[in-house]
């Protein structure tokens, strides 16, 4: 096969086999790759109502139907399973080289099942795929984990793993790869819950383009616009997405307020960031070089890619604008291998409860919890990675938390299908910002129904382009967001699908290549055919979008998801106002209008067997219609002392 | 007489992101795969400091002294030595031969190496952070100097390129005046 790998490895750690077989064809139409394989097998594989952290979840990790290619920036991997965090799909997008060197290896996607009886970690050089032992690695902090493999195997390989978090069950422990580049929705707690410490890989083998000339033309085109883009060569290059706390209006005080750029206090502004920078660095095959490598002369250590989530989660969302704490926080969370967005927010919602008085120091085990206290918090980060003390409260993570402390708390869970990104106001952005975050398949979240969302402040988006695909008739947020969204959402899942990077720069033309080139997806259909030699066509590509987005949702309805989990959050002192009211109204009203569009049953939120049907996955209804499933009301949490605790 | 045309890489500049690696092979094989390829990008992916390891076109070659079927010889066009396979045996005398590890093996043992693509080199044309320079020998030597000059203090492999802070600082400045002036011009168009 051109283009793709060609081979799917499954591994059943219980019975520690291993079996590699060709990638199917009619799934590689179907599905492309990376978040589109894995949906799809998930859908498949993992059995409604079961408990995410028992041996019979399935991870998957898959890196897209372009990694490794010369197309630059094909190198995130995505990592997929029954999420722990939220009890509904969850996957994460990762960068690092792990993507393109499987892909060099050979492989398109591992499916691991099952439970190993000792840790182990699995060894893969091309044609070779073995499982070994991991006593040695198991408790090992990530950035050691990859040291000790580079020096076992070479420094030519790449490495997917979990430090301490994952192996402690935390509900929001990454996957990490190559160190610094986390797969979030709790994806490290399903590694920990199978006993795998890491996955090492080497390949030699390449990747076999159909047609080479066209399919580099193409990409070399597809690169030059990056070397003109005067955003990306000025700003990007320079303090990667550091800009975003002037342009995204981050959280503070858990979502007290949305800080402008003007707001910004002193010491996360990004040039404080720039002070303790000694480097830049990128994933595999990136021309643009994001990542910050930050030095701290207080700890004496160094480390990769603050990004902007890291610094309004973990400094501004907790109120704390001590630079060099932030970063160290950041690397901490690295190191321990934690999502640094639900563990800001959960952090922020403890604070927050504390100050209202609904959690005390019986709960916190005397611990005070105050904003801008950024010692207390870096021991609270270590105390959740080993579920020590309180730290094993806050590891069941965000939602889950607000639950254990009770309903008082639970009303503060600003959470959509148990994922967090704060409260909106629906009218912000047209209702599309806060549309995106209730249709999100994986919770809300800022990279599902991306970028139509931040049109207004995003600098980079080329005005020229705009004008052109507004002319051809795509749909513009202002008088029609729900379109809008859709065509969003479909160019995320295609550029997750081909292992495409979107989170580098806030933007999709950079996410799907060629886009300049109006219409839409006709770049992608054009780069698609010359590596593959199948036929794709952009009419193609908005069928495996819509085949793709549909199976998410047929997941979910699996695992309860009914129509009120739609909603949107407020804070409870001002949902009856009537302004809410007026919003929420007006936020119902676009997702009926949305549910249809997909073709779902609007009453319900299921999709229709037609609408399946046409997409050529008619036996998806018949897993999902007419029959009953227990409402969604997150993942079955264990009782407290169960999990692993200490180091 | 013409100036000698070299190809030389700006440590400092290069960050590791192999895509020269890429181009390479998918030139001269038509397929994606680094191993394939004439530059080979030594790194650690996590900090900037990388070694890129790529063919030096040495006065003396020492590849082609060691050659027993004398199957390396220098294109005075384009200042590469090339290999013809028509001569070449296969003993892979010239990869122990060379002091830089510059010469690659294909899958089927067949010596691989830099012949500066016929004069206008892939690598540098992919290079996003214009590390790699091609040119007369003069420029491009000047043009290293420069990138030393900056008074840049590193240790490759172990700590990754450390430039003073303050010029980070600064750079980071211009970055978010720069930001303000697009804003700026973004709200005149009115889209």
């Amino acid at each position: 096969m051109y283009g793709w790998g060609g081979r799917v490895i499954y591994i059943d750690l219980s019975r520690e086999k291993v079996v590699v077989q060709p990638l199917s064809e009619t799934e590689a139409k179907m599905y492309l790759g990376g978040r589109g394989l894995n949906s799809y097998r998930l859908f498949k594989m993992v059995k409604p109502g079961i408990d995410p952290l028992s041996p019979d979840n399935v991870l998957c990790i898959a890196n897209g139907v372009l990694a490794g290619t010369v197309l630059s920036m094909t190198s995130r991997t995505e990592i997929s399973s029954l999420s722990p965090l939220t009890g509904i799909l969850g996957d994460g997008n990762a960068g690092g080289e792990f993507s393109a060197i499987l892909k060099h290896a050979g492989y398109d996607q591992i499916v691991i099942t099952g439970r190993a009886s000792k840790p182990k970690y699995i060894w893969i050089e091309d044609d070779t795929v073995e499982i070994r032992d991991a006593s040695d690695l198991w408790g090992l902090k990530v950035g050691e984990l990859v040291d000790t493999l580079r020096d076992i195997h070479g420094d030519d390989i790449s490495v997917a793993g979990i430090g301490p978090a994952g192996e402690h069950l935390v509900r929001f422990a990454t996957t990490m790869i190559d160190k610094y580049h986390s797969g979030a929705r709790g994806t490290g707690a399903v590694w920990g819950s199978k006993n795998l410490k890491a996955i090492a890989v080497r390949g030699t083998k390449g990747v076999e383009i159909a047609d080479p000339e066209t399919f580099y033309k193409l990409a070399k085109e597809d690169e030059e616009w990056f070397k003109k883009n005067e955003f990306v060569q000025k700003i990007y290059k320079v303090i990667g997405t550091h800009y975003g706390l002037l342009a995204w209006y981050p959280g503070w005080r858990y979502y007290e307020k949305y800080l402008g750029p003007e707001d910004l206090p002193e010491g996360i502004r990004p040039p404080d960031f720039a002070k303790y920078e000694v480097g830049r660095t990128q994933c595999y095959s990136c021309p643009i070089a994001c990542k910050d490598v930050y030095k701290l002369p207080r700890w004496n250590e160094y480390g990769v890619a603050s990004e902007f989530e890291s610094i309004f989660a973990l400094g501004a969302n907790n109120a704390v604008t001590d630079t060099e704490a932030v970063l160290k926080m950041e690397h901490m969370a690295d190191e321990y291998g934690m999502d640094v967005i639900t563990l800001g927010d959960t952090l922020a919602l403890a604070k927050f409860l504390y100050e209202k008085g609904i959690i005390t120091d019986t709960d916190t085990g005397g611990i005070p919890l105050r904003w801008g206290d950024a010692e207390t918090q870096i021991k609270l980060i270590e105390m959740i990675a080993y579920r020590e003390g309180f730290g094993n409260k806050l590891a069941e993570g965000y939602r889950n938390f607000a639950k254990i402390i009770g309903p008082e708390a639970l009303k503060y869970s600003y959470d959509v299908k148990g994922l967090s990104r704060g409260w909106y106001h629906v009218d912000f952005l047209n209702g599309i910002f806060t549309l995106a975050h209730a249709t999100s398949t994986r919770g809300a979240d800022h990279l599902r129904g991306r970028s139509w969302a931040y049109w207004e402040n995003d600098i980079n988006m080329d005005p020229e382009l705009v004008k052109k695909l507004l002319e051809g008739g795509l749909p513009d947020y202002r008088k029609d967001p729900v379109g809008a969204l859709i065509v969003s959402e479909r160019a995320c899942t295609l550029t997750d699908s081909i292992g495409r990077c979107k989170g580098s720069i806030n933007t999709w033309p950079q996410a799907i290549p060629l886009v300049w080139k109006y219409p839409l997806f006709k770049g992608l259909a054009k780069l698609l055919t010359a590596a593959t030699g199948y036929e794709f066509t952009e009419e193609k590509l908005v069928e495996i979008a819509d085949r793709i987005y549909l199976i998410e949702m047929a997941f979910n309805v699996r695992q309860g998801i009914k129509k009120k989990h739609y909603a949107v959050p407020f804070p409870p002192e001002i949902i009856n106002t009537p302004r809410i009211q007026a919003e929420i109204k007006r936020h119902w009203e676009m997702v009926d209008e949305y549910l249809k569009r997909r073709g779902c049953d609007v009453e319900t939120a299921v999709p229709k067997r037609e609408t399946l049907r046409k997409l050529g996955i008619e036996w998806v209804a018949d897993e999902i219609e007419n029959k009953e499933f227990p409402e969604w009301d997150g993942p079955p949490l264990w009782s407290l002392d169960k999990y692993p605790h200490g180091r | 007489m013409a100036h000698r045309y070299i190809l030389a890489v700006d440590y400092e500049k290069c960050t590791g992101c192999h895509l020269c690696e890429l181009a390479c092979s998918i030139k001269h094989h038509g397929v994606v795969n680094p191993y394939l390829s004439r530059i080979t990008i030594i790194t650690k992916p996590e900090i900037q400091a990388s070694a890129p390891v790529y063919c030096l076109q040495c006065n003396d070659a020492l590849c082609a002294r060691a050659c027993p079927a004398n199957a390396i010889y220098f294109d005075e066009k384009t200042g590469a030595w090339l290999i013809d396979y028509n001569k070449c045996i296969g003993c892979r005398e010239c990869v122990y031969a060379c002091p830089f590890g510059a010469i690659s093996l294909t899958v089927k043992a067949e010596p691989i190496k830099c012949d500066l693509c016929g004069g206008d080199p892939e690598c540098v044309k992919v290079c996003p952070h214009d590390a790699i320079l091609y040119g007369p020998e003069y420029e491009v030597v000047r043009k290293l100097k420069k990138g030393k000059a900056v008074g840049i203090v590193y240790e490759v492999l172990e700590k990754g390129v450390e430039v003073p802070a303050g010029n980070r600082v600064k750079d980071a400045e211009e970055a978010v005046k720069t930001l303000y002036r697009i804003w700026e011009e973004r709200k005149k168009l009115n889209i």
